[in-house]
């Protein structure tokens, strides 16, 4: 008789009121799972895009490197390795440590000068010590030293890039100083 | 309660910032609802008044609208795409590998576009079948026709030269086989007609400019690279862009 349309209305209101409120429940429950439903996708894809920013394998040079043994290195500041590892190797009475070659500023490359016995950066200028103290410039810490330890089968020297010291250092007037002794230990330091 | 709640209401929508995004009333009357179609730059590419019999899914069956919705779906992952593949003939490979064995939805973003590209080129034949069918190129959406003809090569284009991009053996071989055919293009093709009389060879054609080389090399790899992220996309943008304002300005031609 009319298919699709309106029902007849009911001969008990009650039930009408029953009928709207079932339907309302649906229209209420479709559009949640809708909604929801694409709410879900939306987040999903988001979380998944985000996660995929993350790269799981990075090509990039070693973090953990062998450079060779402590006798290759003489007393001073050798410069060889700072090209290919970004570091200094560091020789004195008492033994060897390694600088990370990144300037404490804004992350240049500074500069070992040997006759003025400095490291300075030619960015903004700060000055380091052969010890890493900043005796100049606008570098706010003194420079990371590198984790290093002696390979046990062949001797030697391992260097952790990603293992930093970096110990709060005391402002001077000849800049900001950090007590040697204290920085003379493992596994930053090399007594050999 | 309610008090302070018009108030803050009051004090969002009274504001520029609100009213410069937001240029129009609730469109709940004829002058707002064409006012919600000509203020925003999506939606003012739909016609502001389309005839009931157009909007029958049984008519278009969204074909045109499923296109666009495959190309910005091909622009997204494609962007994703982008931060892990580089166009070296010494990399090419091993990144796709990366993307489907290495890298998070990886392959997730990796397969959307592979299949959105398939899907946007049957969906191109389809939407212009459906064209052909309904008589919708006659006068005078002639024109429309054309900037569709043209869309649907630079789709085919598309495709082509994102095939070369994995650098495996069935890219190689499909662009050296489809390199091969532009040689026999008239005049400028070193095996068309008139091309070897107009001094067309191997290293001066339509191919050797295609390929920056003789050979499917590291030259063509990159040319298609900036051909498929950039020069082609860039040109799909502003024929589409022409061929939704003619659909907005010819309307649809549904039935009466």
């Amino acid at each position: 008789m009319n298919p699709g349309g309106k029902k007849e209305s009911p001969q008990n209101p009650q039930q009408q009121q029953a009928d709207v409120s079932r339907r309302r429940f649906f229209t209420l429950m479709g559009l949640g799972i809708g909604w929801g439903g694409f709410a879900a996708a939306l987040g999903g894809t988001s979380v998944g895009a985000l996660r995929y920013l993350f790269p799981n394998v990075v090509y990039e040079p070693p973090t953990v490197f062998k450079i060779g043994k402590p006798d290759d290195y003489g007393v001073g500041v050798d410069n060889k390795l700072k090209k290919e590892r970004q570091i200094w190797v560091v020789r004195n009475e008492r033994g060897i440590y390694v600088l990370v070659a990144i300037c404490r500023h804004l992350g240049c490359t500074p500069n070992w000068f040997d006759d003025q016995k400095r490291f300075r950066c030619p960015c903004h200028g700060s000055i380091y010590d052969v010890t890493g103290n900043v005796v100049g410039g606008p570098a706010p810490r003194t420079l990371w030293r590198a984790g290093v330890s002696i390979d046990p089968v062949d001797g030697q020297i391992v260097v952790n890039f990603n293992q930093r010291q970096d110990p709060d250092p005391k402002g001077t007037d000849e800049g900001l100083m950090v007590d040697e002794k204290s920085r003379e230990v493992p596994p930053f330091f090399l007594q050999v | 309660m309610n008090k302070l709640l018009d108030q803050i209401r009051e004090n969002v929508t009274q504001t520029q910032v609100w009213k410069s995004i937001f240029r129009h009333g609730f469109p709940s009357n004829d002058a707002n609802r064409a006012l919600v179609m000509f203020s925003n730059v999506i939606l003012h590419l739909h016609p502001v008044r389309v005839r009931r019999g157009a909007l029958k899914i049984k008519f278009t069956w969204c074909l045109g609208g499923l296109t666009f919705f495959f190309f910005v779906m091909l622009a997204v992952t494609g962007v994703f795409l982008m931060f892990y593949y580089v166009p070296d003939t010494r990399r090419a490979y091993n990144d796709i590998k990366d993307l489907g064995t290495v890298i998070y939805f990886g392959s997730l973003f990796r397969n959307l576009h592979r299949w959105s590209a398939h899907a946007m080129v049957f969906s191109v034949w389809m939407h212009m079948t459906r064209v052909f069918l309904t008589g919708s190129y006659k006068p005078p959406r002639e024109f429309n026709w054309v900037v569709g003809v043209i869309l649907l090569v630079v789709t085919l284009v598309m495709s082509w030269t994102g095939y070369l991009l994995p650098w495996d053996q069935l890219a190689l071989w499909a662009v050296t086989v489809g390199s091969k055919m532009a040689e026999a293009t008239p005049l400028v093709g070193n095996a068309g007609p008139f091309g070897p009389e107009l001094g067309m060879g191997v290293d001066n054609d339509v191919r050797f400019v295609l390929l920056g080389g003789t050979v499917v090399g590291q030259s063509a790899l990159l040319r298609f690279y900036v051909l498929h992220c950039l020069g082609l996309p860039l040109v799909m943008a502003l024929f589409m862009a022409v061929h939704f304002w003619r659909i907005r300005k010819d309307g649809f031609s549904g039935p009466l």
